[in-house]
């Protein structure tokens, strides 16, 4: 009998002890979160690191350029202090794209292509929003300093829509082929390279446009004429970095 | 009494320690599993305290039981059916009742034990 019950103990105890061994196992599967791995090796690492001192040095920059302003503000009587006011509100207007701005740049003409076919004649060829609006960012990403589509200025919340089958921009119908959008940026020829080089001409091409792109050195671009309608901007101080 | 519950805390530092995590995949077999050797455990003790224990029913009740649970709930994935629900709750029920018939058995030792106590005090 007593040598029963001491196998039972040694039993039950090894059975304990594999309830407990399941049980911490469940535990921890249990409570362990899908871990996230940092998988980057150094050279990223180093590279992230470089990314965001040049970011502090920007952020740096500015608040420099800001304490000079207030100093200004603060040193100079009142006329001069109206006079800086309205340099910045006419230095801010320009960034905004609302004035007038000239400089070297190039021009981008685009033009029907005419191609005999076979059956019928060819609808007149247009521009889809998306492809205009594909150029534009691809402008953009090549460091424009302004763009004008005909004489519609783009600003930064310009719009580029199908209304009822036609394209319009700034909220007004663009005019027929050929269209001249110009391009202000103070490296002309390297503009014109990656034009020349990008995706959207053979895009174009396929909708039956050419691009003929011409480096100019005396370009005008007019302002936004409307009126910028902020009202649903949000300002989140948390986010905002600054103009680029 | 002692033996058991040193050794449950051997295997609980050695699950802990030996940092294994069941892939997500098989969560739901381990979980059965577990719940499966609870309810043999407190069956287990149930037994003994009804002086019923009987180490071979005890062993294969604790493999089968296990074994069993795992495969409704493999069953139960390749019907797409949560079959492992149907475990967890027989399993579930059968555990409050266990532990409820321990309590009671617990109890009416300590009365026994405590009027024990009186008559050989008197």
């Amino acid at each position: 009998m007593n040598a029963v019950s001491k196998r039972n103990k040694w039993l039950m105890s090894i059975i304990f002890a594999i309830v407990g061994f399941m049980a911490a196992i469940q535990f921890q599967t249990a409570s362990s979160e899908p871990e996230f791995r940092d998988t980057r090796d150094q050279w990223e690492v180093r590279q992230e690191l470089q990314e965001q001192q040049k970011v502090q040095q920007e952020l740096l920059e500015q608040i420099t350029r800001a304490d000079r302003m207030l100093e200004e503000y603060d040193e100079v009587s009142d006329e001069e202090k109206l006079e800086t006011l309205k340099e910045s509100i006419e230095q801010l207007e320009q960034q905004a794209g609302l004035t007038t701005l000239e400089g070297s740049g190039i021009t981008i003409k685009l033009e029907p292509i005419f191609q005999e076919w076979e059956e019928g004649a060819p609808a007149y060829p247009t521009v889809s929003p998306s492809l205009l609006t594909h150029l534009i960012n691809e402008l953009n990403t090549f460091g424009s300093e302004g763009i004008a589509v005909g004489e519609e200025r783009l600003v930064s919340i310009s719009p580029i829509r199908n209304v009822n089958g036609d394209t319009y921009v700034n909220n007004r119908p663009m005019q027929p082929l050929p269209v001249v959008i110009k391009v202000l940026t103070s490296n002309p020829q390297k503009m014109l390279d990656y034009v020349n080089a990008s995706r959207s001409r053979d895009m174009f091409a396929l909708d039956d446009i050419s691009m003929v792109v011409e480096a100019e050195n005396n370009l005008k671009l007019p302002g936004y004429e409307d009126s910028l309608q902020l009202g649903i901007l949000e300002f989140d101080s948390s986010k905002e970095t600054g103009e680029n | 009494m002692w033996l058991p519950i040193a050794f449950l805390l051997v295997g609980i530092i050695l699950g802990l320690l030996t940092d294994i995590r069941v892939p997500d995949a098989y969560t739901d077999y381990l979980t059965i599993a577990v719940l499966a050797a609870f309810d043999t455990l407190l069956g287990g003790i149930r037994a003994q305290l009804e002086k019923k224990f009987d180490d071979i029913v005890f062993l294969t009740g604790f493999f089968s039981n296990v074994a069993l649970a795992a495969l409704l709930a493999f069953l139960g994935v390749q019907l797409g059916i949560d079959l492992y629900l149907a475990a967890v709750f027989a399993f579930g029920v059968r555990l409050f009742q266990n532990i409820a018939i321990i309590r009671r058995h617990l109890i009416t030792n300590l009365r026994n034990s405590n009027k024990l106590k009186k008559n050989t005090g008197k």
